[in-house]
């Protein structure tokens, strides 16, 4: 490891003086989330990325270092379901090409506010009922709307409830994406005919090759792959007639559910209830989608009833439930009140162990609630949840629901330096949040020796 | 204690190795038939979807169970298979993975079907299939009261917990007319309705005979025609009318023998005065024992409640279906009126006279017939499905709970589990059960056991198998004894 570190600040040496943006972090513990927790960490920091990460590294002398034993640094919080800095207006109906990115405004106040609470990734969603559209993954501060961009979409919201309008939509989306393919069926035999005249007019000499590189195209275009597309502008072009057959493009509104069946999208079933979840496997049949959920446990005046279907085997239900599933919860850090009842229920604690994964997301988009994130997900860890998995709720695992888990989510070499430096333990009453960088950047608090 | 314990050990000892043999004889079976089913079926998916989907056993055992139709069969045991029963009856052979509910001391109905209710599925009243919320407290209030089925405006629905499949038994049973001394002009057009469609029905039953022989025959005009009335006159709809006053129960009454219908009649408060009209009519009624209505002073005649409605209209021959006077669940006014304390509404009827038997039919296979799906659900029958009810006593007295509740051969309600009625009367815990149910206290044998544990414990296994050799003598004669 000592080695690696040399070779990896050779260059730097070379250049005399250490680089402006190299910068080491030492402290007391690190908590990476995705290969556990290391003592007397040393992060080197280079380009806003983590260029390494290890316990007690050597530092070479001419790189600047924020020396602090006291400090425990933990990723970068995802908050992978909030409207923050967006207004809540939004259509009722079904609008799946509607994108969350086409409305962000990197100026807002708010975002300036959250950063400070160790917030580093948003998943800003659409707004509206019904099929809202299309979410974006957001760092909290840039100077452009497009500069804000880590990855869009990066999931599609449905809300499902038990009416028939709402599992009425979801059916008519997947019938959208057969009527596409469909059209690609159709497109790609008359493409085949096309072929077949044009073979018939080659040369009797040539027939024989042409018939070896034709085999070989269909081949290629049986499964259509984003090197078909370019393929195929070139043949519209005229410059190259070897091209491959085109699917056509999907329009705005069935794209998205033609990407959920590809699995190169997402969907988060916003539900609210166990009588949505059962629904929610009752219209989605025997589609075979990447899918996670996103149960309102926070609700006005919510008694949840969710307990019901977290397994299948306690209350011997028909299906699976949503820990069978093993998917993805995104939910508030609340304890719920059973209904009709003044028991409390861990819902976090019986999703977890049932085998669901937990996400969690402040219990409100209100800057108090974003502020009290850490402090109620610590009331969680209070009554029951284990410390690693509810701090993998609000690092990793919203990272991997909305796919920049190559990025964000942990602390891990090549990742962004997305760390929140805090003055003790996160889950501990006394802590307090010390600094916050984003990309390898302060974007709040004081690191000064 | 120790001695009772070991020696009901013992008699469930007796009782697995009485059972062995035949088990394993059942399991041959299967056996043999998924051998058959490879055999005929060559596709091999097919065979391995059912290997996926093992049968679903479960059984209700040694319970007294009310069957239904006045059958009793005291400590008989119901067996499901896939939800459905398979058969009732005692020394049933219970297959390996059979999932047991042990209701001995309790009694077992068939799970009472609510006329009409409001609000126990969900938020909606249409499209069950794509509203139902089957988590729903309300519903968990329904089973505990022991309804398993209800009528939610013209379908029947199951109270299926914790599915969203498969619960809606029937659609659109009722067409629904207006019969009111308010309006006599609209009594006019009805009557004249029902005349042109009965005449229409008259001409195409002949014209359905003629075209077979004069193939170029026109149809009948159906100008006119009502597609309500027809859809009665053909017996594809029962038509229901809602009417209290004695007026209208005669004219309505008149009205179906004069074009051969059974009316079902919801309210019916002043039924008991025209009983025998209505009787010949073959009507149906729906009533609220608790319903009042004051007497029209103006009137000489019989008129207003009579706490005797019910078993008078039950005497003159109307079937009688009974419902609370709010059809949800409400936690507003006087306690007992809504459709969680239904069997309490049906004591009333009892008060004034209606037999024990035709009050438990009045919320059980009466409703089904109306509902239209007596096939399926209100008896306790080999063939229909397994809904029932286990109850701690008799289902018409005050104090009585619904212990579990059982839908589709699947247990969907255990009084201890949901917290509503948990605390009140708890259920007495397995141990202090099988105390309960020892044999030295059932039978009237000497307390030889007690007094000479040493001595007995050699010959005890062969005591207990005699023993059980006593019992099933008993049951017999007790059999005899019913029959006669």
């Amino acid at each position: 490891m000592k080695q690696k570190l040399l070779i990896a600040l050779a260059p730097c040496l070379a250049l005399g003086v250490a680089r402006a943006d190299l910068q080491a972090y030492r402290v007391g513990r690190a908590e990476t989330v995705s290969h556990g927790v290391i003592e007397h960490a040393v992060i080197l920091v280079e380009d806003g990325k983590i260029v390494t990460i290890g316990e007690d590294l050597p530092i070479e002398r001419g790189i600047p270092i924020v020396d602090k034993p006291e400090w425990t640094v933990v990723p970068g919080f995802v908050d992978c379901y909030t409207r923050i800095g967006a207004d809540s207006e939004g259509g009722e109906d079904m609008s799946p090409e509607v994108k969350a990115s086409d409305e962000l405004w990197p100026g807002a106040d708010d975002y300036a506010e959250i950063i400070k609470y160790g917030e580093t990734t948003l998943g800003i969603y659409p707004a509206g009922n019904g099929i809202p559209g299309l979410a974006v993954a957001v760092r909290t501060k840039a100077s452009s709307a497009a500069d804000m961009v880590l990855k869009d979409p990066a999931y599609l919201k449905i809300i499902l409830r038990a009416d028939s309008g709402s599992k009425k939509r979801v059916k008519d989306g997947f019938k959208k994406a057969d009527d596409y393919d469909e059209k690609v069926k159709k497109a790609r035999e008359k493409w085949d005919k096309d072929q077949e005249k044009k073979k018939g007019k080659k040369d009797d000499k040539k027939e024989e090759k042409k018939d070896e590189k034709s085999d070989e195209k269909k081949s290629a275009a049986d499964d259509p792959k984003p090197d078909d597309k370019k393929d195929g502008e070139k043949k519209e072009d005229g410059k190259d007639e070897k091209g491959g057959f085109v699917p056509p493009e999907p329009d705005a509104k069935s794209k998205p559910f033609v990407d959920l069946r590809k699995k190169t999208l997402r969907a988060l079933v916003s539900i609210n209830t166990a009588a949505d979840y059962l629904h929610w496997l009752d219209v989605l049949g025997k589609e075979d989608i990447h899918w996670d959920l996103r149960c309102n446990l926070g609700r006005p005046n919510a008694d949840t009833d969710m307990y019901y279907v977290v397994t299948k085997k306690e209350f011997d239900l028909d299906q699976d439930g949503i820990g069978d599933k093993k998917v993805r919860v995104v939910i508030e850090p609340l304890l719920n009140l059973m209904p009709g009842t003044m028991r409390l229920r861990n819902m976090a604690v019986e999703f977890s162990n049932a085998g669901a994964k937990v996400v969690f997301i402040p219990r409100s988009d209100n800057l108090f609630d974003h502020k009290n994130w850490l402090a109620n997900v610590a009331e969680i860890v209070g009554a029951g949840l284990k410390r690693d998995v509810a701090l993998r709720a609000m690092t990793l695992e919203p990272a991997e629901l909305m796919g920049v888990a190559d990025r964000v989510g942990s602390l891990d070499k090549g990742k962004d330096a997305n760390m929140v430096f805090l003055n003790g333990d996160p889950f501990e009453a006394t802590t307090r949040i010390q600094a916050v960088l984003l990309e390898g950047k302060l974007v709040y608090g004081e690191v000064n020796q | 204690m120790i001695h009772r314990r070991f020696a009901s050990f013992l008699a469930c000892l007796a009782l697995a190795l009485q059972f062995a043999p035949s088990v394993r004889a059942f399991q041959d079976e299967g056996g043999e038939s998924k051998t058959e089913k490879k055999e005929g079926d060559k596709d091999a998916k097919d065979a391995k979807d059912e290997k996926k989907k093992p049968d679903r056993w479960f059984a209700v055992a040694n319970g007294d169970v009310y069957a239904g139709h006045e059958g009793l069969l005291r400590g008989a045991t119901v067996l499901s298979k896939n939800g459905k029963i398979e058969a009732i009856g005692y020394d049933l052979v219970l297959p390996t993975d059979t999932k047991v509910l042990d209701a001995k001391g309790y009694r077992v109905y068939p799970g009472l079907v609510a006329i009409s209710s409001q609000s126990l599925l969900g938020n909606s009243a249409s499209d069950f299939e794509d509203t139902i919320d089957p988590f729903n407290s309300r519903m968990t209030l329904a089973l505990a009261t022991g309804i398993t089925t209800t009528g939610s405006g013209s379908s029947a629905v199951k109270l299926k917990r914790f599915s969203v499949d498969d619960m809606v038994l029937n659609e659109k049973m009722f067409a629904t007319f207006s019969w009111s001394n308010r309006a006599p002009r609209n009594k006019k057009e009805l009557r004249d309705k029902f005349r042109v469609t009965a005449e229409y029905l008259r001409q195409y039953r002949q014209w359905q005979k003629d075209v077979k022989e004069k193939k170029d025959l026109a149809e009948p005009s159906k100008k006119g025609v009502d597609n309500s009335c027809l859809s009665v006159l053909m017996g594809e709809q029962t038509a229901k009318f809602v009417s209290q006053d004695r007026d209208e129960l005669l004219g309505i009454a008149q009205l179906a023998q004069e074009f051969g219908f059974r009316p079902l009649i919801e309210g019916a408060q002043e039924g008991w005065t025209v009983a025998d009209d209505l009787g010949r009519a073959g009507a149906s009624v729906i009533l609220t024992p608790r319903d009042r209505r004051p007497k029209d002073e103006q009137q000489a005649r019989e008129g207003g409640t009579s706490i005797e409605n019910a078993a008078k209209l039950y005497r003159a021959g109307v079937s009688v279906a009974i419902v609370p006077r709010v059809e949800g669940v409400d936690l507003g006014g006087i306690v007992g009126r809504d459709i969680i304390h239904l069997p309490i509404e049906v004591d009333f009827a009892v008060r004034g006279g209606l037999p024990e038997q035709a009050a438990i039919d009045s919320m059980t296979i009466v409703p089904a017939r109306m509902l239209g799906v007596s096939h399926r659900v209100g008896s306790l029958e080999v063939g229909k499905d397994c809904d029932l009810i286990v109850t701690d006593g008799d289902i018409l007295h005050y104090a009585t709970f619904v212990q579990w509740a059982v839908v589709d051969g699947r247990q969907v309600y255990d009084k201890e589990k949901e917290l509503f009625y948990a605390g009140i009367r708890p259920r007495p815990v397995v141990e202090a059960q099988a105390h309960k149910l020892d044999k030295g206290e059932t039978e009237t044998t000497p307390k030889e056991g007690d007094a000479n544990d040493a001595e007995k414990k050699d010959g005890e296994k062969k005591d207990d198998e005699k023993k059980d050799g006593d019992k099933s003598d008993k049951k017999d004669d007790e059999k005899k004894d019913g029959e006669k």
